[in-house]
């Protein structure tokens, strides 16, 4: 055992508080000056410390603030601060609220919180309580949203997010509270100032609220970074988060030929296709959140409709002339969160829904007979990357009798960030009796993961006659960089040489070419297999997906297979029949135990007639 | 002192010098102690790799969820699992409390069967969790409690606190007639600072007329032989444990706004006896 000595000699330790004592010398200040601010903590004592200024905010109750000198938070104070929030139709104004500020800035740079003690005359959430707000720039404003105060007089805390920028700080107090329930009430602060307390610790800040997002953006889409804060751990041990102004971050772009960023957070996509992550620091320090802008370059529209106008009726299209409709968002209160952020790119207007979870459009006057209409089509275009597949629920509304109908689309993973047009046919709308009198299409993001998207040509048609047979537009054109792509049948991408699209397997299948719209397709007359022999074995265990456009009407049953040296082979399963082109992006991990640094051949199995383009393997 | 002069010194500003003078050290105002030897017996650096259990042969695990929750309504479910008990690789043992919906698991370890002793100095230099609901605690049982049962065995808690109150932690014993929520305690509260942000060294020194707990090596209770108001049990060999509970009698239950996981960070633990 080690036998290690531990000699106290002589133990001490101070038994309260140091006092000491600070002689100032004689010294001139005749040198460099900096310019001081008083560092006066006080803000509310017993009255207005020196210098603080009120102003209400507009349109809220002016006389809303008053000194009150018979309620108190203990027995020394002889005066509090008393707000009363007024009744909802107020005729004075519709909430309580303003800034307590000075004319000379103090320096705050010393202090870590502002705290005060409160109680409310009924257990209510104040809107907004904060400090920062100097009427002007109000740059380094910062406040808690939603503080629950009681009956009771408390002490409350907010953290101050980054002292060393409060050198000149005018912003002392500020608050904004509408009514309760409809009902006004009165809430009074006491014993207001700066403190350093140093028993608030684990300083967090967030932009995005410390989610890393990636969105798919185009050339001249501009955005704010939102969702700036900084978390802290109370005395309590409980956290508190509160919401700050930009100045207090550092923004960066990892790309700035792709996206950049200014001092205030707003980032604006200059060029693609690429990526560009937006990140920040505090004090050099990372903080939580990140944005990664994936540019696909100039902005990509939704296919252009092709139906005779004669047989359609459109709500929203750049193709066709529009029904009157009251409005795109509806804003419908109070569980609705959907925002609208509509933009136009070359005149090709695009409906944008971020915060989604559920959004409607109306067109009352004069509602929509669909009577001699077949299908709803939509067209619908996913910025964000899947986490896992999406229900995107659409429901039809009819003023008469028809009732509400509504149908639920499965949206795999590998469709996002692509246009998918949808074609429903009205019998698929379950509840839906008929459709003289439609008044209003309902989005629903229907399983919590669809934060936004993109809808373009959205009208009611006439299929008139029966199903194509053949689809009438190419395939989308591929974007993924071709450095990325091995390709086996593209118009887009050198192929691999010596591939044979019909080695001769013994199958039923007949194979051929036709082109649509000028793009070369390749097709499955009787599909029941079909190889692909590939020109040399390829190594695509560096990539990370196999990419497939297919078209089919009449298929009920088809899959895919990857072959390595074996031969092992695995199929995936593609959803079919398809509702025009259905673009997949499979990861290669679920070809799963094929040998990816040896695959041969591609196969094919099932029944119908396949339209296939686009076959390529992408990181 | 040495310290606080530092301090003094980083406090000067810069457009001013000051001449700095520290008044009022009245000797009153100091704590001395007797001169003591303390020799080294018994200690766990934890300097095990990352992921690694803490060393079998001074530590055992107390798994479950014992008898009506350790007898003090805690929630947590103890493991041995490294997610809630192992050294991290740079010198601490961290016990883990982690959250699972509603219900929670931790760690809680003892020395009892491999190690015990009779007085002298017991000290462990750590960083609490926190967080409303967050129990932590080093703390010694008497070895014959399998024989006399709880509390006729003894409770030496050398720090104990609850995390809604980070800047307090307490000392306490339990024993026959003084135990429960009647036991013989005293907290030590941090001005301007809390115990889970930085290390603190909580200590018992031990002999057979008293008990003294120290923080940072500053005295701030002693227990003396006649200050129980009941039996004096503290004349025989005790066992150390080392936990975080969640939820529990002393400290309450867990709030959503209670951050998790929970980390209890040892740096060391270490066991002296006074040099003859």
């Amino acid at each position: 055992m080690i036998m290690m000595i531990y000699n106290r000699l002589l133990k001490y330790a101070p038994a309260g508080m140091l006092v000491f004592l600070m002689l100032g010398c004689e010294r001139e200040l005749n040198e460099l000056e900096p310019v001081t601010y008083p560092t006066n903590p006080e803000v509310f004592i017993n009255g207005f410390s020196p210098g603080l200024n009120y102003a209400a905010f507009g349109g809220s109750v002016p006389t809303a603030f008053d000194v009150d000198n018979q309620v108190t938070y203990n027995s020394i104070s002889t005066t509090s601060m008393r707000f009363e929030v007024p009744d909802a139709g107020d005729p004075r104004g519709a909430y309580a609220g303003g800034t307590f500020f000075t004319e000379v800035g103090r320096d705050l740079s010393g202090y870590d919180a502002l705290t005060f003690w409160a109680k409310a005359s009924q257990a209510a959430n104040i809107d907004v309580l904060g400090f920062g707000n100097d009427l002007g720039a109000s740059t380094y404003q910062t406040s808690i949203s939603g503080l629950a105060v009681t009956t009771n007089w408390q002490k409350y805390i907010i953290p101050i997010p980054d002292p060393s920028k409060l050198t000149a700080e005018r912003g002392m107090f500020f608050y904004s509270e509408g009514p309760e329930n409809g009902r006004g009430y009165t809430f009074w602060i006491d014993e207001l100032k700066f403190e350093k307390l140093g028993t608030v610790a684990y300083p967090q800040f967030s932009i995005l609220n410390g989610e890393d997002q990636v969105e798919t953006s185009f050339v001249g889409v501009s955005k704010a970074i939102g969702g700036l804060s900084s978390t802290f751990n109370l005395p309590s041990g409980i956290n508190r988060t509160v919401n700050i102004g930009s100045a207090y971050f550092e923004f960066s772009s990892s790309n700035e030929s792709i996206a950049t960023v200014n001092a205030a957070g707003l980032v604006t996509v200059v060029g693609g296709p690429g990526s560009a992550v937006i990140t920040a620091t505090v004090g050099g320090v990372p903080v939580k959140g990140s944005l990664t802008i994936q540019s696909v370059g100039d902005f990509q529209s939704a296919p252009v409709p092709t139906r005779d106008p004669a047989k359609v009726i459109s709500l929203f299209s750049d193709a066709y002339t529009n029904v009157p409709v009251d409005y795109y968002n509806g804003y419908w209160a109070p569980f609705q969160t959907t925002l609208s952020a509509d933009f136009d790119v070359n005149g090709d207007h695009v409906l944008n829904y971020t915060d989604f979870n559920f959004v409607g459009i109306q067109f009352s006057s004069p509602t929509v007979d669909a009577s001699a209409m077949t299908h709803l089509h939509v067209d619908i275009y996913l910025p964000n990357t899947l986490t896992a597949n999406a229900a995107f629920k659409i429901e039809l509304v009819d003023n008469g009798t028809g009732g509400t109908g509504s149908f639920t689309t499965n949206i795999p993973v590998a469709q996002s960030r692509q246009w998918i047009s949808l074609d429903i046919p009205f019998t698929n709308f379950a509840g839906l009796s008929n459709r003289a009198k439609l008044f209003q299409v309902i989005f629903v993001d229907d399983n919590d993961r669809i934060p936004s998207f993109y809808a373009d040509n959205v009208y009611l048609y006439n299929a008139g006659g029966g199903q194509p047979t053949a689809p009438t537009t190419a395939a989308p054109t591929p974007t993924h960089p071709a450095a990325g792509v091995i390709s086996v049948f593209s118009n887009a991408y050198t192929s691999i040489p010596g591939t044979d699209l019909n080695p001769n397997w013994g199958q039923a299948t007949v194979v051929s070419q036709l082109s649509i719209q000028g793009n070369n397709t390749l097709k499955y007359t009787g599909l029941n297999y079909q190889g692909i022999q590939l020109g040399s074995p390829q190594n695509v265990s560096a990539l990370g997906f196999l990419h497939l456009d297919f078209w089919t009407a009449n298929s009920s049953s088809l899959k895919v297979y990857l072959i390595s040296t074996g031969p092992v082979e695995t199929p995936v399963t593609l959803s079919v029949p398809t509702s025009g082109w259905t673009s997949i992006d499979i990861p290669l991990s679920s070809f799963s135990p094929v040998n990816l640094s040896d695959v041969i051949q591609l196969k094919f199995d099932g029944n119908g007639d396949i339209f296939l383009d686009n076959i390529y393997f992408r990181n | 002192m040495k310290a606080k002069n530092i301090l003094g010194i980083i406090a000067i500003g810069t457009a001013f010098l000051f001449s700095l003078t520290f008044w009022g050290c009245k000797p009153d105002d100091f704590q001395k102690l007797p001169q003591r030897d303390w020799q080294l017996v018994w200690s766990d650096e934890f300097d095990g790799a990352a992921g690694e259990s803490p060393d079998a042969s001074k530590w055992v695990p107390d798994l479950g969820t014992g008898q009506n929750g350790w007898g003090n309504q805690e929630l947590q479910v103890y493991t041995d699992k490294s997610e809630n008990l192992s050294t991290d690789g740079q010198g601490n043992l961290v016990i883990t409390a982690l959250r699972s919906g509603n219900s929670f698991t931790s760690a809680r370890i003892k020395t009892q069967g491999l190690f015990a002793q009779q007085y002298g100095r017991f000290e462990a230099r750590l960083k609490t969790p926190y967080g409303p609901g967050v129990w932590p605690a080093f703390w010694m049982l008497g070895s014959n409690i399998e024989t006399v049962s709880w509390p006729q065995c003894g409770e030496i808690d050398i720090m104990e606190l609850r995390g809604q109150e980070p800047h307090i932690i307490h000392g306490t014993i339990h024993g026959p007639g003084y135990s429960g929520g009647n036991p013989i305690t005293k907290g030590h509260a941090l001005i301007n600072a809390r115990f889970d942000t930085d290390y603190h060294i909580f200590a018992i020194e031990w002999d057979a007329e008293k008990i003294d707990f120290f923080v940072d090596d500053y005295l701030y209770q002693r227990i003396e032989r006649g200050d129980v108001p009941g039996e004096w049990v503290y004349d025989q060999p005790f066992f150390m444990i080392l936990n975080v509970a969640v939820g529990g009698n002393y400290v309450g239950f867990p709030t959503d706004q209670t951050p998790f996981p929970q980390k209890m960070i040892v740096d060391y633990v270490r066991v002296y006896q006074e040099a003859n």
